[in-house]
């Protein structure tokens, strides 16, 4: 564990010790209450631990040190603790709406059944216009389909319509038919005094227009900048902002606010009474297997590229296979007649996107770098450890590329199978780390 | 099966512009609708504008190859759903296609669900192609983020709006561009009063979200302060067999999400 | 006598041949479209042009040059000779001794031209041009042999009755076939159809500025209201169809073309004949020379009427030309394949609107930001934000416009952009940028065949160039130079352009800059071909590498014959695949010579010899070396003009 960040590490602050042993420091009272003061309950109420004090000696009976609260090893235990876990499991004060005078409702994206971090924002937004309105608003997240490890509370929602399917209807999928039809059951019901969603290409865009169009209601589209007032839209191409009242259907960028993260919110379930019954016209024959071989270079989310350095071609696409990564190229391996034209990454080929780009055996043209600028995580595997690539990469192996996605795609093969050894090391790790805090 | 002579497609097109000059040009995704509705009707596919459109503008899409441009005359005030209502219903129309927002003024997108709720069609978001039409229904592939798709089966008529997914349009040719007619005729002009109170400004640029680090200690603080900024060249891994390296690659690969 | 009348006859029916088939062949150019000439003119200037300009170039193969004088020239004069003595039976001492000389002359020519043809080299066409060699020995032989028996030079009975008849017999066979190969054939396309047509071509050249050492390069403009560039062999100038006639396949240009070296489907004497198919209709069966690489012969088809681009020429061929113009340079019958091949694209561009792979995106990027990588065209400065360059907006007027070219948005040619500028301030030179308001060129969007695109550039420019007052141009760009220089003309622009290897050898001749000794090891000199070929600048880039020191080693093809970089007529951008990269080859010159810099001119070649895998020559432009070369002398002007002033205070 080497790579323990130094706070981490016990250490015992002779200062501190002293100061807490000497009752006429000036600080005495101010570093005694630090150290032992009280917390904030799960009602928001200050709690002091009575049991809090003391430390278990080294023949495992525990010690209260009169001196006030903390010294000798045991305030580095402590000290510690406070560091590592201590801090994680800090409970928020928890922000209850008895009777609300209104709502504004969010829906969110729940893509991959996960809130994403544009669902956080619209929820902080949501607060902002509440908090900005007169009388008691609650926020009204509205999820439709399956959740996993969706914390709505924490999150921001002070109620919750979580629905996983219409009339026996599970709500996957394409559906914005029936989610419309719940959507409108939501305005007959509580009508909310915004409606806010993500403006985003997960489907929160979508039903948004729709619920607008409904309605009836001119939504503010691409909203960056709002109050209960004005709202700032970014207009086409992005080169224009339009000022304009505060509409009540709001499709939000991203960022438009930050999230929630200094309370808890009660998410308290609501039940709709009736939900129209709808005919969906449009029929969802499901996802379509696509070949990550065959998506775009611009719109892939996971490139291994291969340059001049890659020997074994087979191998390389096989390892690309496993790990299910769209390739891309350097100009060299193009011109090789390697690779495809339209596999050649850089800026006389295409300009990626990628989330994480592994770089195999290129060095690094301008061209190519210029190419590669927006991806965020940049892997470069390489036998030279002076080239361009390296200094751009985040991360950079340097060997023989053959030897490496040899056992890259191990690594891949048996992650595949489930019971891989690597997993298991991975398990073991993490229960390595446990002690370690333990 | 393409291009099918009895199917009526019509594209909805408008005037885009650069994102980096701002020069007026055809809209990036309205141009893919109009290589949609190409492969599917042939050059018997309509175009449809409304507004007083930038003659460059359109005629790049008549410079794809289409004889016709039909441009319903409306003032740049205007708004355009009444005139295409009355467009659609006065044209018969099976597949409605157009970009998901315009490149210029508000950019809303939402023409194609007033349409949609308007004439009571279905409209179906974001595709990438359409595969086939059998008993008035037509399979459609919808585009979803980093390259994945979904099929649907709408019924004609229906409205779609194209995705970036789509395949490229064609290179605009400047001959046909220039020979193609742009027949104007005058529509439901109504005037969007809304808008006229709103005021257009050019872009602020956002600020960048900081990872903000509300920090509890002082120590929490000066790790903040002090850390490597990210970016500022990367951990490079020399020594060790290739088995350790590559499973640096996969830990990287793993913790980013790309490898499931 | 038999051949008393049988001779006459021959030539008449010949001679008749002849002139119906040039005829035929006169209307066949005609279904061309109308270009201006001037007809007596050029025909008085078409000897001229035969034996001083088209000479020059063949010249260049000594042997070759005197066989094509003995054998052309004796078989000119021996026609000349031969008609008023067998046609109309003048017998004269004056007439027989000349057209002795002359078939002699000519059969000596002959000669080296079957040795010649005995072990062809590969760029040497085959099929017809096999048999020319053996009809050039017997019609010069059987005249030669005739006038020495009928001239009376000889004694009586110098053979007897039965060697006579036997002899006349011969003399038949072989003034027969000589007659059919060299008047017949002239006139129905046989290989001798390259006299016929070759002369007026010369005659009719469209561009007659060529001739008399003159150079003319530019592209002609498209007339944007009427036809957009070829689409069928009768969408060609009448005057080009006459000049693909021309072509005596000696496959020159085959031999220096980039592209056909580098295995991309482009042959010039092949895509030439192929027009020659195009105008007289037919197939390509008879071809019997080098096919575009990878290409079957045979296939192709075609018409006047009939689209060229699939059918008789695949797209492909005419994108895979560089536009370097090493085959125009080396066609010894002055033929314009460039002009053809931009024609055709131009039809494939404006018409079709299919300019392949980066093509379309380069031109849109063109029309909407003025800039073939779509970069925001505000941000053209940003590459000198350090450097405080003077505006033209601001000075209005300054003795030298540099003109930056899209060398700004990338990052390598900003490195010769900027060394330049070091140079410019060095030796105080009075200059200004047109910044934001420059526009490309133009040139990428013309050799792509977007003639409307580069009109509205070039008009663009040449407005905003109205604006102010200058000198002269200078650029680092060689393209640019040769667009603005020849081709803005045509729109009315008309400037004084230096390329920037000229005016930094003007600048140490006039002792402004100061240079040190270049301390690296071996240099040698690429030659861009729009500096070089284009431009006829191949001495200044020289003179200054000697300033600084440098003997260039030579590579083998170097000056006029410059093998190209590969990086010309959008041919990185249009990307046709070849089984070899061009750059790569001309860097393999470089290698061959033991180079360890490769000094250049151009950020295009810069571009290309530096996307060649290392290890690799060194590639500096000439600007850098210069820049990195400079003594820089800023602490002695300072007290240079401090010290007067010193003086007058004691």
């Amino acid at each position: 564990m080497s790579d323990m960040p130094i706070s981490d590490v016990p250490r015992r602050d002779p200062r501190t010790e002293w100061i807490l042993r000497n009752r006429l420091h000036p600080q005495h009272d101010e570093l005694v209450a630090a150290s032992s003061g009280p917390v904030r309950g799960p009602s928001g109420l200050l709690r002091k631990n009575p049991r809090a004090v003391g430390y278990i000696g080294p023949n495992g009976l525990k010690r209260i040190d009169r001196s006030a609260g903390f010294s000798g090893g045991a305030g580095g235990v402590s000290f510690r603790s406070r560091g590592r876990s201590g801090q994680a499991e800090v409970e928020l004060p928890l922000h209850t709406v008895e009777q609300p005078d209104f709502y504004v409702a969010v829906v969110v994206d729940l893509a991959a059944g996960r809130l994403s971090g544009h669902d956080k924002d619209v929820l902080g937004q949501a607060h902002q216009l509440v908090n900005a309105t007169e009388g008691e608003g609650a926020v009204l997240a509205i999820a439709l389909g399956e959740a996993r490890e969706a914390a709505f509370g924490k999150a921001g929602a002070d109620r919750l319509i979580h629905l996983t399917d219409v009339q026996g209807e599970p709500l996957d999928g394409y559906c914005p038919e029936r989610k419309l039809a719940v959507l409108e059951a939501v305005e007959c019901e509580f009508e909310p005094r915004y409606w806010l969603f993500p403006d985003s290409v997960h489907g929160g865009a979508d039903l948004g227009s729709r619920l607008a169009a409904r309605l009836g209601e001119r939504p503010a589209v691409q909203a960056w900048q709002v109050d209960t007032e004005r709202t700032v839209c970014r207009g086409g191409s992005q080169l224009t902002d339009w000022h304009r009242p505060t509409a009540r259907v709001m499709l939000l960028a991203a960022e438009c606010a930050l999230p929630i993260d200094e309370t808890r919110h009660e998410a308290k379930p609501l039940e709709l009474t009736v939900i129209p019954p709808v005919t969906p016209r449009i029929e969802d024959l499901g996802p379509v297997d696509v070949d990550p071989s065959k998506i775009a270079l611009s719109e892939a989310e996971f490139i291994l590229a291969a340059g001049n350095g890659v020997r074994d071609w087979d191998q390389f696409h096989a390892v690309a296979t496993t790990l299910g990564a769209t390739e891309g190229a350097s100009r060299v391996a193009v011109d090789d007649g390697n690779m495809p034209r339209f596999r050649q990454v850089g800026a006389t080929g295409t300009w990626v996107t990628a989330r994480v780009y592994v770089a195999v055996g290129i060095s690094g043209a301008i061209q190519h770098l210029q190419g590669i600028g927006q991806c965020d995580k940049v892997v470069a595997i390489n036998l030279d450890d002076g080239c361009d690539m390296i200094k751009r990469a985040d991360l950079s192996v340097i060997g023989n590329s053959q030897g490496i996605l040899g056992e890259l795609l191990n690594l891949a093969e048996s992650r595949q199978n489930g019971t891989g050894a690597d997993t298991a090391d991975l398990a073991i790790d993490t229960r390595e780390e446990e002690r370690h805090v333990a | 099966m393409w291009p099918d002579p009895n199917l009526k497609v019509a594209t909805l097109v408008s005037v885009g512009q650069h994102p980096k000059s701002g020069r007026a040009r055809r809209a990036e995704q309205d141009a893919r609708a109009v290589e949609l509705g190409l492969k599917m009707a042939g050059t018997r596919s309509r175009l449809v504008n409304v507004g007083a459109g930038d003659e460059t503008g359109l005629r790049q899409y008549l410079g794809m190859g289409l004889p016709e441009l039909m441009q319903v005359k409306a003032g740049t005030e205007a708004d355009a759903v009444p005139a295409l209502v009355e467009h659609l219903k006065t044209h018969p129309t099976d597949i409605v296609l157009t970009g998901i927002r315009a490149e210029q003024g508000e950019a809303s997108g939402m023409v194609p669900y007033l349409l949609g709720e308007q004439l009571g069609w279905p409209v179906v978001s974001r595709i990438a192609d359409i595969q086939k039409i059998e008993d008035g229904k037509a399979d459609v592939l919808q585009a979803l983020p980093r390259g994945q798709r979904r099929l649907l089966r709408v019924p004609l008529p229906f409205i779609a709006t194209v995705d970036n997914a789509a395949p490229e349009a064609r290179q605009y040719a400047y001959g046909p561009a220039r020979r193609g007619q742009l027949a104007e005729t005058n529509g439901t002009a109504i005037v969007d009063e809304a808008r006229l109170e709103w005021q257009e400004t050019p872009a602020k640029p956002r600020p960048k979200r900081l990872n903000v680090v509300k920090a509890k200690s002082a120590a929490d603080r000066f790790k903040a302060a002090t850390a490597k900024p990210q970016g500022q060249g990367g951990q490079v891994i020399r020594d060790g067999t290739d088995r350790e390296k590559a499973e640096a690659i996969m830990e990287l690969l793993i913790s980013e999400g790309v490898v499931r | 006598m038999l051949l008393d009348w049988l001779l006459p006859t021959l030539l008449i029916a010949a001679l008749a041949l002849l002139a119906i088939g040039a005829i035929r062949r006169i209307n066949l150019w005609r279904a061309g479209q109308p270009e201006a000439v001037k007809l007596i003119a050029g025909l008085m200037a078409m000897p001229r042009r035969y034996l001083v300009d088209l000479h020059h170039v063949v010249e260049r193969d000594k042997v070759m040059s005197n066989t094509h004088v003995a054998t052309a020239g004796g078989f000119v004069l021996s026609m000349l000779l031969i008609i008023p003595v067998y046609l109309f039976g003048l017998e004269s001492r004056w007439l027989t001794i000349p057209l002795l000389i002359a078939t002699a002359a000519m059969f000596t020519g002959a000669i080296f031209v079957y040795r010649r043809r005995r072990n062809p080299p590969a760029r040497l066409s085959k099929g017809p041009w096999m048999r020319l060699p053996k009809n050039l020995l017997a019609f010069s032989g059987s005249f030669f042999l005739l006038t020495l028996l009928t001239s009376g030079l000889l004694p009586e009975n110098f053979l007897g009755v039965w060697g006579g008849w036997v002899l006349t017999a011969i003399l038949l066979v072989g003034i027969a076939s000589g007659l059919s190969e060299l008047l017949f054939g002239m006139g129905w396309g046989g290989p001798m159809k390259h006299a016929f047509a070759g002369a007026l071509h010369l005659a009719f050249h469209r561009r007659p500025e060529r001739f008399g050492g003159g150079r003319s390069t530019g592209l002609k403009p498209v007339n944007l209201d009427g036809a957009l560039g070829v689409a069928e062999p009768k969408d060609f100038k009448w005057n080009q169809l006459l000049g693909f006639d021309a072509c005596v396949q000696c496959g020159r240009c085959e031999a220096v073309c980039p592209a056909f070296a580098a295995g991309q489907p482009l042959n010039p004497k092949k895509l030439i004949q192929d027009m020659v198919v195009g105008l007289a209709g037919g197939t390509d069966a008879n071809y019997a020379g080098s096919p575009y690489p990878g290409t079957e012969v045979g296939k192709a088809h075609g018409n006047p009427h009939q689209p060229i681009v699939d059918g008789l020429v695949n797209a492909d061929t005419l994108w895979s030309c560089t536009t370097c113009r090493a085959c125009v340079e080396e066609c010894p019958m002055m033929i314009e394949h460039v002009d053809a091949i931009v024609d055709m694209r131009r039809h494939i561009t404006l018409e079709r609107g299919e300019t392949p792979n980066k093509g379309a995106e380069v031109l849109d990027n063109l029309i909407a930001t003025d800039n073939p990588g779509g970069y925001d065209p505000g941000s053209r400065m940003n590459w000198a934000a350090d450097l405080d360059l003077p505006l033209m907006a601001d000075k209005q007027e300054a003795e030298v416009l540099f003109w930056v070219s899209d060398g700004c948005f990338d990052m390598r040619s900003q490195r010769i952009l900027r060394a330049f500028v070091s140079i410019l301030k060095a030796a105080n030179v009075d200059f200004a940028v047109l910044g934001n308001e420059e526009c490309d060129s133009g040139d990428v969007a013309r050799r792509l065949g977007d003639d409307a695109t580069f009109q509205s550039l070039a008009k663009h420019n040449i407005a905003t160039l109205s604006q102010y007052r200058f000198k002269r141009i200078v650029t680092t760009d060689p393209h640019a130079f040769h667009v603005i220089n020849n081709e803005y003309g045509d729109f009315g622009g008309h400037y004084e352009v230096l390329h920037h290897s000229t005016f930094i050898n003007e600048l140490v001749e006039q002792g402004r800059i100061q240079l040190d000794r270049f301390k690296g090891g071996t240099v040698t000199y690429h030659d861009p071909c729009y500096l070089g070929r284009y431009n006829g600048e191949y001495e200044s880039p020289r003179a200054l590498l000697k300033a600084l020191g440098i003997e260039v080693s030579e590579m083998e093809r170097s000056g006029y014959r410059s093998r190209c970089c590969g990086g010309g007529g959008g041919a990185p951008i249009t990307d046709i695949p070849g089984e070899h990269r061009i750059a790569d080859m001309r860097v393999d010159d470089a290698r061959q010579v033991d180079a360890e810099t490769i000094a250049v001119a151009c950020q295009q070649c810069t571009a290309m010899l530096e996307g060649v895998v290392e290890p690799r020559p060194e590639i500096r432009d000439l600007a850098e070396l210069v820049a990195d070369g400079l003594v820089v002398e800023a602490a002695e002007p300072g007290p240079a003009k401090t010290r007067p002033a010193v003086e007058e205070v004691h």
